[in-house]
């Protein structure tokens, strides 16, 4: 008896060694520093609603940078965070009623197969678009794809009887009353105690993304709803009537973008007989060709025969058919049209468009004691590369993890970086200690197994 | 009452500051002072500690010996407070030693086999260093054939041949994912082997004094056809292919100097200080057989750098039966800041031991020994951008028969 009690003695020393004598842990308590979190709102485009891979679907919502952020101010006390979800099953819908991408084996023109993003149904889910979830609002994600600082004004924004093109459906489903809501009207009424502005984008992206050939740039002079700056006063000055504290964000240059850096202006690689060919069908404009890499020829209205080569800088844009590149003498044989081509006067624009509201939106910032968190300089981070926890990370389009397969909207991976660059600055600028997110937790592009 | 005082004793936080994943647990005697030993004649154990000072062991003997290592390790997240835990795995290293020559001869021969070097980690799933580590298990054996000779009644020398024998098993997790969030996993896992030696000499100017130099050199293990294994999307798998791989890892040589004393018939005092010849594992390399765009060989630094271990034990010999042994030991860590991994989180520390010794009758007697072991590290690692402190708590109980003929 007294030889089973102390194998029992034994067996339990043993087990409290094993299970019990654990290390202590010691991480700092988290805390929201100055800040009310009670009524969190955001406003802000595409990029904050959780639109990525070329669409606004459930599980890229579940993840917008906003949503992200929101988890983390729960942990000091923030209050729940409401979005204006798509139901899970849907397969989304993007601004060219596509359904979302996803990353298939496919094959080109040529029957080579790769891994390229392939919409995963013939259409978007126009569901999105026509059934209304206003009831499951007031939102505190007022993040509407598509939305300038100028249009987050507009009251009627999601007003169908506008027209097509002079109303956002995105918006549509979320308005209170579309036709007479705006975005920054809805926002508002939340009457919110903090706030995320991250709004800008589209005001020169939409320009750009189509390479110029569709949409203007927003000018920062001009009235409030026609000119950035005045817009962004309108936007700054109703949230922060109320004596709410926030976080603005400003805009990444395009160049930090694969949508705009992954295509190569000289991917015309040509064999000696082709370059021969080539420059002696150009010769009338001028134009030669050598064996290796060549610049595109691309559509040029104020070049001699509407045609010109690319030059080093300029873009040619990741929307451009690859199929018509690769098979249908794209960039060789005709120009590639203009809307998949941002030439270097275009480019020229969009930066000092980018420069010009990035001064605003600091300037606001600093004039009201905000917290300002520096996208543009965490895109730039991410373009040159990062390693985080054992990952690299960086702006390749596709393998580089951080960007979704549209090339401009991030994935869960992007997002966690991005959320963390926002709560850094809320941290140092309220005196907060609200932990960042564990980033390995979230993940880049999705492989297939076929 | 007493044990839970003692339970209290060793959970308490002693903010404690190992040493690389060098496996300090020889012989239990010795174990149980601290690891000091390079100065004495108490058993067999001595064909580890010093070769030199086999001669001058009376009697023919051989022992087996087994300490559990129990290690709980943590892991904070600097920036995101997240806490992450081992899976406290158990790894079991064995010591057997053999004395035997003629009675009164000054040739002696042993043959020893114990493990020199180890580690086990193994982290929680979908711990945020997974794409460091998630797994490693390395465990490595030195067998060691022996021969001391005794120039006379103060001096002695010996030497043997190590033949060294390891298996290594690392995992991690890859930044690749599916469609279903599974994650791309890397085994890596194959057996290893190098040579080496064993020498000492034992110096016995007075009856009370003696001094030890030991001289344990480097073996560098060399790990060919070994195993790696990619499970990644299978739309990825041609870039990750299966095959072969190679490595090696330098085992450092160890350099000891010890003293005992008898401070009477009852009490001995010994100190042990040793260099630790880390400096030769500056790089991790990983050699695949099949190279693809995506899957280059590897070169991590590790950039280790020599260190140094001061021991302290004593013995009093409470009875002709009974034993009772302590000690002290400071190891300083060979991983350098900004070089810190999940596969080692080392840091300096101090260890402290107790041991007990019992002569069950002139042949059999049975030693116990008890080491704890705190540690806690705070750093950046330059390669992965970790930034974090590692904790870890080591338990080793360890227990060994010796059989005298």
């Amino acid at each position: 008896m007294k030889n089973i009690s102390s194998k029992i003695a034994a067996v339990a020393f043993l087990s409290i060694l094993i299970f019990a004598c654990k290390p202590h842990v010691d991480v700092p308590a988290p805390s929201k520093g100055s800040l009310d979190l009670t009524r969190f709102v955001t406003i802000g485009n595409s990029m904050g609603a959780g639109y990525a891979d070329n669409a606004l679907y459930y599980k890229a919502q579940e993840v917008s940078f906003p949503m992200l952020i929101a988890q983390q101010l729960r942990k000091v006390g923030g209050s729940n965070f409401v979005q204006p979800y798509v139901s899970p099953g849907s397969v989304g819908i993007g601004v060219n009623q596509n359904a979302r991408y996803s990353l298939q084996p496919s094959a080109d023109c040529s029957g080579a197969i790769s891994l390229a993003p392939v919409a995963i149904a013939n259409e978007g889910d126009f569901n999105v678009f026509t059934t209304s979830i206003a009831s499951q609002g007031p939102f505190n994600n007022m993040s509407v794809p598509g939305a300038k600082a100028t249009t987050t004004l507009y009251p009627g924004y999601g007003n169908p009887a506008n027209g097509p093109g002079n109303f956002n459906p995105f918006f549509t489903r979320m308005a209170s009353d579309p036709t007479s809501a705006s975005i920054l009207s809805e926002a508002a009424s939340q009457n919110p105690s903090f706030f995320c502005l991250s709004i800008g984008n589209d005001d020169v992206y939409s320009y750009a993304l189509s390479g110029g050939a569709m949409d203007v740039i927003t000018p920062s002079a001009g009235s409030p709803g026609f000119g950035f700056d005045a817009s962004i006063d309108v936007i700054a000055g109703t949230l922060l009537s109320n004596g709410a504290k926030g976080v603005i964000a400003n805009i990444p240059d395009i160049s930090a973008l694969p949508y705009f850096n992954t295509i190569p202006y000289n991917g015309l690689v040509l064999d000696a007989a082709n370059a021969a060919a080539l420059s002696a069908a150009y010769a009338p404009l001028g134009i030669t060709f050598q064996a290796g890499p060549n610049g595109f020829i691309i559509e040029d209205g104020n070049a001699p025969g509407g045609m010109r080569q690319i030059q080093a800088g300029e873009m040619v844009l990741l929307s451009t058919p690859q199929d018509s590149l690769k098979c249908g003498g794209w960039g060789s044989m005709k120009p590639i049209p203009n809307q998949y081509v941002l030439t270097a006067a275009e480019i020229t624009l969009a930066n000092n468009a980018i420069v010009s509201y990035n001064a605003k939106l600091k300037a606001v910032a600093d004039a009201n004691g905000l917290a300002f968190a520096d996208v543009n300089s965490f895109m730039n981070t991410v373009k040159t590369g990062i390693i985080y926890n054992g990952v690299g990370i960086n702006a390749s389009f596709v393998a580089g993890g951080a960007f979704s397969l549209d090339g401009v909207h991030l994935t869960p991976l992007g997002n966690a970086l991005l959320a963390n660059t926002f709560l850094k600055a809320i941290n140092s600028k309220y005196g907060a200690s609200i932990p960042m997110i564990d980033a390995t937790q979230y993940k880049g592009v999705a492989f297939p197994n076929p | 009452m007493k044990q839970v005082f003692a339970l209290l004793t060793i959970c308490a936080p002693l903010l404690l500051k190992a040493q690389g994943f060098q496996v300090n647990l020889q012989g239990q005697k010795q174990q149980g002072m601290a690891g000091t030993g390079t100065a004495m004649v108490q058993d067999g154990a001595s064909l580890f500690f010093n070769p030199g000072a086999v001669s001058f062991l009376k009697q023919n003997s051989i022992s087996v010996g087994v300490t559990p290592v129990i290690s709980h390790a943590n892991y904070s997240d600097a920036s995101s407070s997240t806490v992450s835990e081992t899976n406290s795995p158990v790894s079991f290293p064995f010591t057997t030693y053999m004395v035997f020559g003629k009675k009164d001869s000054k040739l002696k021969y042993g043959l020893a086999a114990y493990t020199p070097f180890g580690s086990t980690i193994d982290w929680q799933d979908g711990w945020t260093g997974r794409f460091a580590l998630t797994h490693l298990q390395l465990a490595t054996v030195y067998i060691q054939p022996t021969v001391s000779y005794k120039i006379n009644d103060q001096l002695g020398v010996g030497a043997g041949f190590v033949y060294g024998i390891g298996n290594v098993n690392l995992q991690r997790d890859m930044p690749l994912v599916d469609e279903d969030g599974k994650y791309g996993h890397a085994t890596l896992d194959g057996n290893a082997h190098g040579f080496g030696f064993n020498a000492g000499i034992y110096y016995q100017p007075t009856s009370n004094f003696s001094i030890g130099l030991n001289y344990r050199s480097d073996v560098k293990m060399k790990l060919e056809d070994g195993d790696a294994t990619f499970e990644v999307p299978t739309s990825m798998a041609s870039a990750f292919p299966s095959g072969k791989f190679s490595t090696s890892l330098p085992l450092p040589k160890t350099v000891s100097l010890g003293f005992a004393y008898n401070a009477n018939k009852k009490l001995t005092l010994a100190f042990d200080a040793t260099m630790v010849g880390w400096k030769s594992f500056d790089t991790l390399a990983f050699d695949y057989a099949q190279n693809t765009p995506y899957l280059a060989d590897t070169k991590s630094p590790r950039e280790y750098k020599n260190t140094f271990s001061y021991r302290l034990g004593a013995q009093y010999v409470i009875s002709e039966k009974l034993a009772a042994r302590g000690g002290i030991k400071y190891l300083m860590t060979p991983v350098q800041d900004g070089y810190v991994t999940p596969e080692v989180p080392d840091a300096s520390h101090f260890n402290y031991s107790f041991g007990l010794g019992y002569k069950m009758n002139t042949r059999l007697s049975i030693d116990a020994s008890f080491t704890i072991q705190q540690m806690k590290r705070t750093d950046t690692n330059i390669e992965t951008q970790m930034s974090g402190t590692y904790r870890t708590n080591i338990y080793m109980p360890g227990i060994s028969l010796n059989y005298n003929f």
